[in-house]
């Protein structure tokens, strides 16, 4: 070869390899995404999690998916992007005290209460991600550092402040520091994913999670043998020509009916060590289950009748279930869906309904699966003929599944919510057990006696009559109004939601107005939250004082009685409402508010 | 292309280095390929630098072709020895820059911005479009007399 072609054939060389060596040289000191967000700060790499960023690259459309869930914001660092409060300078005043939200160069403040006079704390995490979001400060202690939750929140539906007394199932309180919890080992074991508290002997705080918020590896468990196999494209189209299915990662979708519900009941199920010892562990390296294992190998779910650690009141777990063990809080579907018969003899799973990557991120489920399509796609024969079963017109909510197999009995985060014990409705039960009964959440000047009367008429003998009930009220009384009246907190807030549903029936629309109107004077401000919304849904009533019940502010405790009394007085002096004569009377109204059965319920969270 | 054409010093040079950019982006296309196929995450998992180095990988393609088809019509458009020497040059020099910049853009690009190498970008579609200019404007000349 000549000396000039020679020098061609190596310009040519040099040009082709020109692209190559200079993207791996340049690769090799550019920044890296997964590197930086391994590098930030509470988040860890053990056990083999490699976070959300890695799964990305091979999985765009799942990741997109999660993305755009609620799931995935459920913690944040503090930013402007984050942050949904308003942050304004406007003072947050409740039971004599106040805070008062602000931004200073970019960062978030408040302004609290403190033993003397007041201080500042800046929030560094936003904690909450769809219905109201919370904040939280760092605070130094002996060793290390923890996060303490403020005492406002901001509800993002309601584009409000609230205090954390107003939101949970208490009465009004003025102690502002009542639910300061600290995140390291509380927060952190839901609201994000592989939690490491990080505590030890000593009180010495060094909490971790491979992720903020509730990322891939919460349901699919770590990723690195994954990502390592499936790096080399001969092992990826190995799997895909083969149709076989790689088994170094989780798909719970995939995995057995019990492996399946626990992925998600990991959280949404309430529970304790296995054993009580493994408390230690837990707090120091986080629990033990990992997605694909079975939730009850590494738990105890709390159950009405788990006795509760030895320091804690001793009702405090079974406070929150109904009297015959069913859930009536929020987070504790997994015991529900468990004890249900289409788990325990049937096939379902969390995702014969939900969906973690499809459908409205609200619920994150598909609108079909609102309706009876999710009953009906196992019980086809019903579906053939749903007013047949029902014996309720086809289009009235009487013939909507849900509402009486999985009724709205469950309270959480200023909501009512479906039970996930699929059942049927039985009123003699619901009345002795002191639970909502489906039918009279919805015929709202019925009395239990009715409902069973018509059960017994409309699927024969197998239903009984009640009793008693289990407030004592009489049996002929409406059950919403009893509730009401004299139920317990959770009664009490699922009779007040359910009296503003769609689709309810009303014989009898004044009793309902006017034991709305004393429910506004409740002890409980998350209760009175429920009958104002429900109150203000009256199209019947005079649009002046829907306008003024749903401008009050329900947590001003010391207004309570005066707006109860005043609404009560406007239906009966308008004669709008026929008020029952019992609730016209003062020193009765009164007797009645201070009859109410006044249990704190710890919701745990 | 005819003899000429390959000893005129605008079009020869146009032509080598039309080549010279096909030499490269071409290969560039196949290690783009390569870190798909090997799940590269530090090109995998910055969206913005997928997408710098893909437009540096298909500018340094098509430009590339942009001088092989100068170097063929450069003489019978561009009569004038000067004018066609100057919009060689800038057409060589926007070439190079413009695909130049895109790849620098992805190399220290942080989250949603490109690194400041970006700004060769624009410096390069400067020089392409004073070359297109004068090369538009002779041709029309050309196309009057």
């Amino acid at each position: 070869m000549s000396t000039g072609r020679a020098q061609r054939v190596f310009l040519l060389l040099a040009l082709f390899l020109t692209a190559p060596l200079t993207v791996g040289l340049c690769l090799s000191f550019a920044p890296d995404p997964e590197a930086i967000a391994a590098a930030k700060p509470l988040i860890h790499r053990e056990e083999g999690n490699v976070g959300s960023e890695t799964c990305r690259p091979c999985h765009l459309e799942q990741h997109a998916s999660w993305k755009k869930t609620y799931h995935r914001t459920m913690t944040q660092r503090a930013h402007p992007e984050t942050v949904v409060g308003a942050f304004d300078g406007q003072t947050v005043r409740y039971m004599g005290k106040e805070a008062r939200p602000f931004q200073r160069d970019g960062r978030f403040y408040m302004t609290i209460p403190a033993e003397e006079g007041s201080r500042e704390a800046e929030v560094v995490l936003a904690v909450g991600s769809r219905r109201y979001q919370q904040y939280f400060e760092q605070v130094a202690v002996a060793d290390g550092h923890i996060y303490r939750r403020l005492p406002v929140l901001w509800h993002i539906g309601w584009e409000r402040w609230l205090h954390m007394n107003t939101v949970f199932l208490g009465p009004d309180d003025a102690d502002w520091d009542a639910h300061a919890t600290r995140w390291n080992d509380n927060c952190i074991f839901c609201h994000n994913t592989a939690p490491r508290p990080g505590i030890e002997q000593g009180y010495a705080f060094d909490s971790h999670v491979a992720e903020l918020g509730i990322a891939c590896e919460s349901c699919h468990g770590p990723g690195e043998a994954h990502v390592a196999a499936q790096r080399n494209p001969g092992t990826r189209y190995g799997y895909h020509l083969s149709g076989e299915v790689a088994d170094d990662i989780v798909n719970p979708e995939r995995q057995d009916q019990a492996e399946a519900v626990s992925a998600c009941g990991q959280c949404h199920g309430q529970r304790v060590p296995i054993e009580d010892e493994l408390i230690v562990d837990w707090m120091h390296t986080g629990p033990t289950y990992r997605s694909g294992d079975d939730l009850l190998d590494h738990v105890r779910p709390v159950t009405r009748d788990l006795p509760p650690p030895k320091t804690a009141r001793q009702d405090l777990f079974s406070q929150r279930f109904w009297s015959d063990g069913t859930p009536r809080l929020s987070a504790y579907e997994f015991q529900g869906v468990i004890e249900s018969p289409c788990y325990k003899q049937g096939p379902m799973t969390c995702g014969w309904c939900h969906s973690m990557h499809g459908g409205d991120p609200k619920g994150m489920i598909y609108e079909s699966m609102r309706g009876n399509r999710a009953c009906v796609q196992c019980h086809q024969d019903i579906g053939a003929d749903v007013a047949g079963h029902t014996m309720h017109a086809a289009d009235s909510s009487g013939s909507q599944c849900l509402d009486c197999h999985m009724p709205k009995i469950v309270y959480g985060i200023l909501e009512t919510h479906r039970s996930h014990l699929i059942e049927v409705p039985d009123p003699a039960r619901d009345a002795e057990q002191g639970r909502p009964n489906a039918c009279t959440m919805c015929h709202l000047n019925r009395s239990p006696l009715w409902a069973a009367e018509e059960m017994q008429r409309l699927w024969g003998d197998a239903y009984r009559r009640p009793g008693y009930r289990q407030d004592k009220a009489p049996l002929e009384m409406s059950d919403a109004v009893a509730s009401l009246l004299t139920g317990d907190p959770v009664q009490r807030a699922v009779y007040a939601s359910a009296a503003g549903r769609a689709g309810r029936k009303l014989e009898d629309p004044g009793q309902i107005h006017a034991t709305l109107a004393v429910t506004l004077g409740d002890g409980w401000p998350s209760v009175r939250s429920f009958a104002q919304r429900s109150l203000a849904t009256y199209d019947d009533l005079p649009t002046e004082l829907r306008e003024t019940v749903a401008e009050w502010d329900h947590t001003l405790a010391e207004e309570r009685g005066a707006m109860a009394r005043a609404i009560l007085d406007y239906l009966n002096r308008q004669g709008v409402s026929e008020v029952p004569t019992y609730l016209t009377d003062d020193q009765r109204l009164l007797a009645l508010l201070e009859l109410q059965e006044g249990r704190i319920i710890s919701i745990g969270e | 292309m005819s003899e000429k054409e390959t000893r005129d010093p605008a079009t020869g040079k146009a032509l080598a280095w039309g080549w010279g950019l096909l030499a490269v982006s071409l290969p560039l296309g196949l290690t783009l390929e390569a870190l798909h196929a090997l799940k590269v995450s530090s090109y995998l998992s910055s969206p913005m630098r997928r997408e710098l180095w893909t437009l540096a990988h298909a500018h340094g393609n098509l430009l590339g072709i942009l001088c092989l088809a100068f170097a063929a019509v450069g003489l019978r458009t561009l009569p004038d020895a000067a004018s066609r020497g100057s919009v060689s040059l800038w057409l060589r020099l926007g070439a190079v820059i413009m695909p130049l910049g895109f790849f620098a853009g992805g190399i220290l690009n942080y989250e949603g911005d490109p690194s400041l190498g970006i700004l060769l970008v624009p410096a390069g579609a400067i020089c392409l479009l004073y070359a297109l200019g004068r090369a538009g404007l002779s041709a029309w000349r050309v196309a009057g007399s």
